[in-house]
């Protein structure tokens, strides 16, 4: 039950990305703006997701409680924020209330309020939560990581740093606003039971005055590859690693899907199979795909005791680079259906079909259909998958967090 | 949105229950068992969660591995959890795949429940209760609930301990198995676009061999433990906080009432969230409420700096004690956000097949999602001020983790 997919771009710029799911009565949109993480100004981490969350503390005259107060009275969900090179502000609703929430989103984004006082808890919010990090060791190792693996300010993270929220005032933040809040490179995706002319009339009437200068490109490196350990009193010993892999514009892009899929699709694929059923190493092991407009990577986590440690970083690096050896017909079968069959699901979600919109447009420019991903995802044959892979060899950069180092293995 | 409900019982005593949705082209399918930690005995702690996972080990036609490889080869997205009443195995996929995606977790239902298999996975849950150890925000809740319940068996831990998992054998699985999975014990649940006389044909056949056992599940006295209690663990950098009181049960109807209160006061934009999220004394503060069978619980979380503590604890309890002044326009705009979110929820077959299938598990009844979103809409703030006229934030059961 697919339908087409619609684009518009308005004068100002904002590109507007649309599908209908007529049979719902619900609709969810989500509005990326291209600035995170990674546009930080050094000195001043944390900086993005402060705005971010500040934007919505009232807007046009109205308190950040009546802004809230109205999205309930409206039933909608809202949610979003910053990751490195975006921003993302999404909302959920019935079509009766769409107007009236897209009026609100807009207003939050075109004239917030940005109050002295209002900066000041959203700052202080955002260093409890910088604190909270250090009782979470598996999402303070992926932090870290990323600092071991980006040498450009792709390693910023969106939670920040102590001393760059504690840099951070309400008038540097006003100035940053001015350069990120923008219309050029924005793009607002919904999907739902909206018709495209009525979506195209009400973002008309809420967009149009929205004015602002180009997206800026930030410039991505990488750190050489390392293995390291952080000391840290747990229970498990967490490894998380990185490697460079595909980005959605390079050729490969559907062969890496295919591996990724390979190696931690399902639970008979190969990760969960070798390191959790074979030899029972862990509960948690998979591999993820990370895209950025021009790079992709690809991480992995594995969580063990420490006297187990050494033999799961052994087997799972030694997964990882196996798939350069190839795949069998049966693998690649299983993978296929497994990516086909998901997006078949994703898409009947109002929620994850707008996010889906916003991304695939960012990374790309233009939108797949889905006729357009499953004929490529037939398409590729065993030699051609098992070609792909034989040149593909993972740098790894590891990280791992425990009360003891780990066994140092090849990178 | 035109739905229809299908429902029958089959001559070995297993319902099936299922909602057609015809604008899909995925299928959800489920088995729904009534047994969780709350039905076991201290001796046998985990074994419901340990089973469960013993149920993806293989049949008397399957081999571990077969069950993952052919859940893969289907494309579908599965997975199985246990809590402290339930156990529920689903699968969704594209509606071609039905009859295979049913075949196998059919046949998983009567698991081959090998030594070998149990003593291997015994590791994996070993390192699950190892994981845990490492999330305090879980771990306060574990001691928590031990705590309040004060030796019902609803304190019981899902995942037992590291010891009660080593000690566990084999042979009390297979009894426990026995007892609990019974056809009269679990249920069959269905969501999406399918085939009724299909599943029907299917499910019977494949089924056959099932039989009923009329096991029941034990509703000791209820004694809730009312007393604070403070660990230290000085590797913690934050003060965790899980709090408790009784609130109203899956059968209740107020349940309704009461969900909505606990939003008003301690969802995502409630009273706590403004007056301690907002203003960034804590990085969370929220209250709701769980039911469960024949009773129910408020329960609040805190995360904050140690220091700030007894700031944020007075804050907190100050919120949950001026509860005379909700007007009728805030109440209504915790209904309509409930309201929403539950219309909005119903979108997927997956989505569906859970709403389903934890409903029945309570209620053995059927709840369309306008009925449901009705009786939201329709519950009059006077039946939060019944709830509220038992004061059940005055004296809640506080348990702090904390370095």
């Amino acid at each position: 039950m697919s339908t087409s997919i619609n684009q518009t771009s308005l004068d100002n710029g904002l590109t507007v990305i649309h599908q209908e799911m007529p049979w719902l009565s619900s609709v969810s949109f989500t509005i990326l703006l291209p600035y995170g993480a990674s546009h930080d100004p050094k000195g001043y981490e944390g900086a993005t997701s402060v705005l971010h969350d500040w934007l919505f503390r009232g807007a046009n005259g109205l308190s950040s409680k009546e802004i809230s107060n109205s999205l309930d009275s409206l039933g909608t969900r809202r949610g979003g924020g910053t990751g490195k090179e975006a921003s993302t502000f999404s909302g959920s609703c019935l079509l009766s209330s769409f107007d009236e929430s897209l009026k609100l989103f807009a207003m939050s984004l075109i004239k917030p309020n940005l109050d002295n006082s209002e900066f000041n808890s959203a700052r202080l919010l955002a260093e409890q939560e910088l604190e909270s990090l250090q009782d979470s060791p598996s999402q303070l190792l992926f932090k870290q990581l990323s600092k071991e693996y980006f040498g450009s300010s792709h390693r910023n993270s969106s939670y920040g740093t102590a001393q760059g929220l504690s840099n951070l005032s309400a008038e540097f933040l006003k100035e940053l606003a001015k350069k990120h809040l923008s219309p050029k490179g924005a793009i607002l995706a919904v999907a739902g039971g909206i018709k495209n002319n009525d979506l195209i009339e009400t973002v008309r009437k809420y967009f149009s005055d929205w004015q602002g200068s180009e997206a800026i490109n930030n410039e991505l490196r990488l750190n050489p590859v390392k293995q390291s350990h952080l000391i840290q009193e747990s229970s498990q010993v967490h490894i998380a690693l990185a490697y460079p892999a595909v980005s959605a514009k390079e050729k490969g892009w559907y062969e890496n899907a295919l591996a990724i899929s390979v190696l931690s699709g399902g639970m008979g694929a190969r990760l969960f199979s070798e390191v959790r059923e074979k030899r029972g190493l862990v509960y948690s092991v998979s591999a993820f795909s990370r895209v950025l407009k021009n790079h992709g990577y690809t991480m992995a986590y594995a969580g063990t005791t420490p006297e187990k440690a050494d033999e799961t970083i052994e087997v799972l690096t030694n997964e990882l680079r196996n798939i350069s050896n190839g795949v069998n017909q049966n693998e690649l079968e299983r993978a296929r259906i497994g990516l086909l069959s998901q997006m078949v699901m994703q898409a009947e979600s109002t929620g994850s079909k707008a996010s889906t919109l916003a991304n695939d447009y960012y990374l790309l420019a233009r939108n797949r259909s889905p006729e357009e991903i499953k004929t490529a995802l037939n398409e590729i044959s065993l030699e051609q998958l098992n070609d792909f892979l034989s040149s593909y060899k993972p740098e790894f950069r590891i990280l791992s967090l425990g009360p003891k180092e780990i066994k140092k293995v090849n990178l | 949105m035109k739905l229809k409900f299908d429902e029958i019982t089959l001559d070995n005593g297993l319902k099936i229950i299922a909602e057609h949705n015809p604008n899909l082209e995925t299928i959800a399918f489920g088995y729904f068992v009534n047994t969780g930690s709350r039905d076991e005995r201290s001796e046998i702690s985990g074994v419901s969660h340990f089973l469960e996972h013993m149920m993806f080990k293989g049949t008397q036609k399957r081999s571990p591995e077969d069950i993952n490889r052919e859940f893969d080869e289907i494309g579908a997205n599965y997975n199985a959890y246990t809590n402290k009443e339930h156990t529920v195995y689903y699968g969704a996929a594209l509606r071609e795949k039905s009859s295979e995606l049913i075949d196998i977790l059919t046949d998983m239902m009567r698991p081959a429940l090998r030594e070998n298999d149990f003593d291997l996975e015994k590791n994996v849950i070993l390192e699950e209760i190892a994981m845990y150890e490492d999330r305090p925000d879980f771990k306060v809740f574990d001691i928590g609930m031990e705590h309040f319940y004060n030796g019902h068996s609803l304190g019981n831990s899902v995942l037992g301990s590291s010891q009660s998992i080593k000690d566990l054998k084999i042979g009390q699985m297979r009894d426990y198995f026995e007892k609990r999975y019974a056809s009269d014990n679990l249920y069959c649940v269905v969501a999406g676009n399918y085939d009724w006389d299909e599943i029907i044909e299917q499910i019977t056949k494949a089924s056959s061999s099932w039989a009923i056992q009329n096991s029941l599940r034990s509703y000791p006295k209820l004694n809730f433990n009312n007393e604070n209690k403070i660990i230290k663990d000085k590797k913690l950098n934050r003060s965790h906080v899980a709090l408790f009181s009784e609130g109203v049960a899956a059968q209740d109807d107020k349940r309704y009432a009461a969900a909505i209160l606990a939003s008003l006061l301690g969802g995502g934009s409630g009273r706590l969230y403004w007056a301690l999220t907002d203003k960034g004394l804590v990085d969370s503060a929220s209250l709701g409420h769980d039911i469960s069978d024949q009773t129910g619980a408020f329960v609040g979380y805190i995360s904050a700096d140690p220091k700030e503590l007894d700031n944020v604890l007075d804050i907190y309890f100050d919120v949950l004690a001026k509860t005379d002044d909700i007007t009728n326009d805030e109440w209504a705009r915790a209904q309509r956000k409930i309201a929403s979110s539950t219309m909005l929820r119903s979108e997927t077959a997956f989505s569906r097949l859970m709403s389903l299938g934890r409903n029945y598990l309570y209620n053995r009844n059927y709840k369309t999602i306008n009925s449901t979103v009705d009786k939201i809409l329709n519950t009059n703030l006077l039946e939060a001020k019944e709830i509220l006229e038992k004061k059940p934030f005055e004296n809640m059961s506080t348990i702090i983790l904390s370095p």
